[in-house]
């Protein structure tokens, strides 16, 4: 997998679901999720106060309360290009892995401010920021396996032949 | 091993498990509502398989949003209700109820049985054994085709259960207190066994609210055990119920909880008895009693959310919606209705909720400056009629 670089939008503990995608917007069309993203938090939509291609960094807990997948798919569809968090939501990690949304576990928020540059290897669990190389845990190879097919749903089709 | 260890090992087919095993179990039920359903059916076409692993496994439930408040809404109905007679699966749209009270009442899983639905709440089950893992849409796409779940096996953490509960003191101050104990993540990736002597002091309703908020402190699977006390576990918290009082979570955080005695005496604007975490006969029950021959308070919205049909039909039996109108209140339909800011009671900035449902995150239910405060149905009923937050009567009985 080929490192992810990027600027950062930095985020706090507890960023949970709602505030993700609220509670409104679940009923919106499919194409339309990215259109809501953050949008609990600012009440702005996350494509104008956030570059694309950006990098979301936040702190423990990130994605916590409802499984609604629509959460992780408004980040991708608003081209965030991943999420580092000191922890996440059980649920909420899955289903960004699920969909092909890369997560990484890394305490990293604290150093870091709205615009910075990182960059993030999966494959070896190395985030480089501010010119420091910082070592993580890397994924999981059962995650990363899923992650390079795109998401869960090309694995299971090669898994089941179809 | 332990108790959640012990049944996913028998959900898996082996003979012994150990946590941070990854290991692929064998599902007996699979589930979704009509927020979760249609991004798991886009994905199962997407899979592109021609049936689903049983039909009679598979359940679709309309509970968030029912009646249909959009268009939109409506079409994810009949997105569910196309998926149904394709492949045969079960639905439930004509506002039955909540999914994980239905899942009781109509698809109950046995003790140890594994149960996935795409919804976070899906602990519940656990309140009467069965292991709950709540899923997101793609996840229970691939179930549905597959009928297996891939997890892996979790630490366990126990509570153990000693003590009398007090007369005021119900299953939803238990798990408050829990959430004061263990914040939105300790539990995160791990399991939770309650056991002790102390379990029979609540009901399988009681147990079902316990569970249900499980996942407001992170964890994976939630359950009861037994009596006895389970080995094989991370570690070991004891709580003598008889020391517990009231509890109520402050905005914004189901785990920002502090006796209600502390904040007693705010005004408050809405009452929302139900739901999934609070919505049976039981919490009903209580409601009716404080309500009977009184009045809520006038500047309090009184709404009142069973969790099913079924326990419509048994407050209507026991006049309990007389009650409930009589007082002022308003009876709404069986569903997720008032709890997660979609239709049947928005809130505005000027608001302050005490709700029996799960969750006070900013905006949950409408404006994010709206604060809301999670409490049990006796608590709630007794703030409805007080207009301000109120330490249920010690004598109110179990």
């Amino acid at each position: 997998m080929k490192p992810i670089r990027g600027k950062v939008f930095v985020l706090g503990d507890d960023v949970d679901t709602d505030q993700i995608l609220p509670g409104y917007a679940m009923a919106e069309r499919y194409e339309d999720m990215g259109k809501f993203a953050m949008a609990g938090l600012s009440g702005k939509s996350f494509r104008d106060i956030a570059a694309p291609g950006c990098i979301i960094v936040a702190g423990r807990n990130f994605g916590c309360g409802s499984s609604r997948e629509q959460a992780p798919i408004a980040l991708r569809q608003a081209d965030v290009a991943m999420v580092v968090a000191k922890g996440f939501a059980r649920i909420f990690r899955r289903n960004a892995i699920n969909i092909g949304l890369p997560v990484f576990a890394a305490d990293i928020s604290d150093r870091l401010k709205d615009g910075d540059e990182i960059e993030v290897d999966l494959e070896n669990g190395i985030v480089t920021a501010g010119g420091e190389i910082l070592q993580f845990a890397p994924l999981s190879e059962n995650t990363r396996k899923t992650l390079e097919y795109g998401g869960l749903i090309p694995r299971v089709r090669d898994e089941l032949h179809v | 091993m332990n108790l959640i260890e012990s049944y996913l090992a028998k959900a898996a087919g082996l003979k012994q498990v150990t946590a941070g095993e990854d290991i692929s179990c064998r599902v007996s039920y699979v589930a979704a509502h009509d927020v979760t359903a249609p991004i798991a059916i886009k994905m199962f076409r997407e899979i592109g398989v021609k049936k689903v692993f049983d039909p009679e496994r598979i359940i679709l439930i309309v509970d968030h949003i029912y009646p249909a408040a959009t268009e939109k809404a409506r079409d994810s109905v009949w997105m569910m209700n196309d998926f149904a007679r394709e492949f045969g699966v079960k639905l439930y749209h004509r506002g039955e109820g909540v999914i994980h009270q239905l899942m009781y009442e109509k698809h109950r899983a046995a003790p140890g049985e594994l149960v996935v639905i795409a919804d976070s709440h899906t602990g519940t089950c656990g309140g009467y054994g069965a292991v709950g893992v709540g899923v997101g849409s793609t996840e229970l796409a691939a179930a549905m085709a597959t009928g297996k779940l891939d997890l892996e096996v979790p630490e366990a953490v126990q509570i153990y259960l000693t003590g009398k509960l007090p007369s005021n003191v119900f299953g939803k101050d238990l798990i408050l207190y829990m959430g004061s104990i263990f914040g939105t993540d300790y539990l995160t990736d791990r399991g939770l066994i309650i056991s002790g002597p102390g379990i029979t002091e609540f009901s399988v309703a009681e147990r079902m609210t316990v569970c249900n908020m499980g996942i407001e402190i992170g964890s994976m699977i939630t359950l009861f055990g037994t009596e006895e006390r389970e080995t094989g576990v991370l570690e070991t918290r004891e709580i003598d119920l008889s020391r517990l009082e009231p509890m109520t979570a402050k905005p914004f955080s189901p785990v920002n909880v502090v006796p209600v005695r502390e904040v007693a005496g705010l005004p408050i604007t809405q009452v929302v008895i139900g739901s999934c975490t609070n919505g049976r006969l039981s919490d009903m029950e209580q409601a009716a009693k404080a309500f009977s021959g009184k009045k809520v308070h006038p500047e309090v919205n009184t709404l009142i959310v069973p969790a099913s049909k079924e326990i419509l039909d048994g407050m209507e039996a026991r006049g309990w919606c007389k009650i409930f109108r009589d007082a002022g209140a308003t009876v709404l339909n069986p569903g997720c209705g008032s709890c997660f800011g979609a239709h049947e009671g928005l809130i505005s900035a000027r608001d302050v909720v005490v709700s029996t449902t799960n969750r006070n995150f900013p905006g949950r239910m409408g404006s994010k400056k709206g604060n809301i405060y999670l409490a049990s149905p006796a608590t709630a009923a007794a703030s409805a009629l007080a207009g301000k937050i109120t330490v249920p009567k010690a004598e109110c009985e179990r």
